[in-house]
């Protein structure tokens, strides 16, 4: 019994904190990245635009699941990545302002953006 | 202890470990708790919001249970009365009263136009200005960017699914108040762009120099807003107090020689002007071109065009040709090579323009409306909405840029004014439904409660909209030719010496002259000091 009272206690202190410590999504620093970093590269040449509203929330989840960039070749999570934002910071301003943003705070910002601007979304937008 | 539990235990802890340790590692002050820093309040913990909103008043209850005064300091606003009296001209403005040349009025087209009205259900006179509950609080303080006011509800929000127009099989979809309402926060660009914006019936059509590229603009299209460095919102420079957003179109500040503005300084004045952040004299390494600040406004340079987010802007809208129907009797759209949208029949022909150059103006301040009860004779001039005021030697004047829109509106010519029609709704008499003037016009006009004569002619108008926004990165202000040269910017500015535009050919020939001969002297005289060296 006492045993499972500490279980549980642990349980709670384990929900507690995952719960006190969830990050609340920035959609608008989402944004910010994802037109100035992302679309810094899928200009309409050579590589092409790809506005949120071409996919669907449920596509835009499963594509940030799978983490594949260019058909697999790397991954989505690297372009959002400290190192890589350390790697560009000196020529994209976006990069040079969330730097020390941690790597999994600003994937959660785009997925907000993408979720909102995405076909079905609440405001389907644009590159620009 | 069974080994089971032990491990559960184990990973437990671990995951406490794991979701406190970075934060408490990050902030290297295990004693401060993580907290937002953008809010002194985290409005999910409230329980006055954890509930289903079925209206957009219910919220409002929600809110003002805390914030009491802040709907009775609304009330005190222009964004609530659209109503404003201007003390230089005495005329009684405000967006209730004005006819402009974009969608004309707003009388009979309340349900249309207010859902950017602060308020919910202004669909006509019977409007209760007195009522607290009818303040809409998240129009600008929502944060989301899912709050939306669909235009044709009188500004009331969807919290069901609902067909609008009925029978139209357009779907409106509902928002959760509540998820709205938990996550409030202070104005932004987005909240103050859902409206301002879209003046005139859609991004940038209005301003020219406000459109949506200001959500989030890079440097380029604004210094001060870029979202990736100074990232200003609309309030840093608007700054509000008491819920009265500082800066007035009907008023605004020409030029501002109170210098920047100072803590504590007894007269701050309008805290939107450039001046109040930059003083009167802000270029530190050319000392000469603040010399020009005296005469030119900021704007006149450091805005070199408007529209320049990839938006185009209208530049001109002729209602006269609007009413054409196909073979089929229905509306026409025409578009242009970009796909945008060129001709209605509900509401005529348009031109638009990017990257457009503004046109300048003596202005000092005073903005004189041309209103519905005026007199106007229809003349080969064109009639200005808006007169701006101004001139090269009243010490009042700085040289602005405007934009300057053109159009040819609806006229009474027996009566000699300018009519309000009712354009917006789904009757029988909504122009932009059934394409009649005749009793578009009779039902505006008795709305607005102004006499129609049942004739109808257009006359030709103009109206002026001071270029404030836009503002360039220094390296791409206007550069001297643009204004020093004889077809430059200024060209047709009255009332100053400006040098190469304002050369005179006698004057420069008598000058030149003196030049050549002062040179022949001192060569002449040089000479003779070298001959009469020599023979000594």
């Amino acid at each position: 019994m006492k045993f499972t009272n500490q279980l549980t206690v642990g349980v709670a202190l384990s929900l507690l904190a995952s719960a006190a410590f969830a990050y609340d999504a920035d959609w608008k620093r989402g944004r910010v990245y994802y037109r100035s970093v992302c679309t810094s590269c899928h200009a309409v040449q050579p590589v092409g635009t790809i506005n949120p509203s071409s996919k669907t929330k449920a596509e835009w989840a499963a594509y940030l699941k799978g983490d594949k960039h260019a058909k697999g070749k790397d991954t989505v999570k690297q372009y959002v990545s400290k190192a890589y934002r350390a790697s560009i910071k000196s020529g994209n301003k976006a990069a040079e302002k969330f730097a020390a943003v941690p790597d999994q705070e600003l994937l959660d910002d785009i997925a907000a953006f993408l979720t909102k601007g995405a076909k079905d979304g609440d405001a389907p937008a644009s590159c620009n | 202890m069974p080994t089971f539990m032990r491990t559960t235990l184990a990973l437990c802890c671990a995951g406490w470990l794991a979701a406190t340790g970075p934060v408490l590692a990050d902030d290297a002050k295990p004693e401060l708790k993580p907290v937002k820093l953008t809010t002194t309040a985290d409005h999910t913990k409230f329980k006055e919001l954890q509930q289903v909103f079925n209206s957009g008043p219910e919220v409002t209850k929600a809110c003002l249970r805390c914030h009491t005064e802040a709907a009775g300091q609304i009330h005190r606003t222009k964004h609530w009365k659209w109503e404003y009296l201007n003390p230089q001209t005495g005329q009684t403005l405000g967006k209730k009263t004005v006819v402009n040349n974009f969608c004309i009025s707003v009388a009979s087209n309340e349900a249309a136009c207010n859902s950017c009205h602060v308020g919910y259900g202004w669909k006509d006179a019977s409007f209760d200005f007195k009522s607290e509950e009818n303040v809409d609080c998240l129009a600008c303080h929502d944060t989301t960017g899912n709050y939306k006011k669909p235009s044709g509800l009188a500004g009331n929000v969807v919290t069901k699914d609902m067909e609008f127009p009925p029978g139209s099989g357009k779907i409106l979809k509902a928002i959760d108040l509540s998820k709205i309402a938990q996550k409030v926060g202070k104005s932004s660009r987005d909240t103050c762009g859902a409206c301002h914006f879209n003046g005139g019936g859609g991004d940038g059509v209005k301003h020219g120099d406000l459109d949506s590229s200001m959500s989030a603009p890079e440097k380029e299209v604004d210094v001060h807003m870029d979202a990736t460095g100074l990232d200003f919102t609309c309030a840093t420079c608007h700054k509000t107090s008491s819920h009265d957003v500082a800066g007035s179109r009907y008023t605004p500040t020409a030029k501002d020689s109170k210098g920047a503005h100072l803590r504590g300084k007894a007269d701050n004045g309008n805290p939107a002007t450039c001046v109040a952040c930059h003083d009167n004299a802000p270029h530190k390494k050319e000392a000469r071109l603040n010399q020009h600040a005296a005469k030119i406004a900021c704007q006149t340079c450091h805005i070199p065009s408007f529209a320049r987010g990839g938006i185009a802007t209208k530049m001109t809208w002729d209602w006269s040709t609007a009413g054409q129907r196909d073979a089929e009797g229905k509306h026409i759209t025409k578009k242009d090579a970009k796909g945008r949208i060129i001709y209605e029949s509900r509401k005529g022909d348009f031109t638009l323009g990017e990257n457009v150059k503004p046109e300048y103006v003596w202005f000092n301040g005073q903005v004189t409306y041309t209103l519905i009860t005026d007199k106007i004779e229809k003349t080969g001039q064109r009639t200005p909405i808006n007169k701006i005021g101004g001139s090269p030697s009243d010490g009042k004047s700085m040289i602005w840029p405007m934009k300057v829109f053109r159009g040819s509106q609806p006229y009474d010519p027996v009566n000699k004014t300018l009519v309000t029609p009712h354009t917006a709704g789904n009757d029988d008499t909504g122009y932009w439904k059934n394409l009649d003037w005749d009793k578009a016009i009779a039902v505006g006009m008795n709305t607005s409660g102004h006499p129609f004569s049942g004739k109808i002619d257009f006359i030709k108008t103009e109206m002026s909209w001071p270029i404030n926004h836009m503002v360039a990165p220094k390296e791409k202000a206007l550069g001297c030719v643009e204004c020093h040269s004889k077809d430059g910017r200024l060209a047709g500015i009255p009332g100053i010496y400006i040098p190469v535009r304002d050369n005179n050919k006698l004057l420069d020939t008598v000058g030149w002259a003196i030049v050549f001969l002062t040179l022949l002297g001192v060569f002449g005289h040089a000479t003779l000091r070298i001959v009469t060296a020599r023979r000594h």
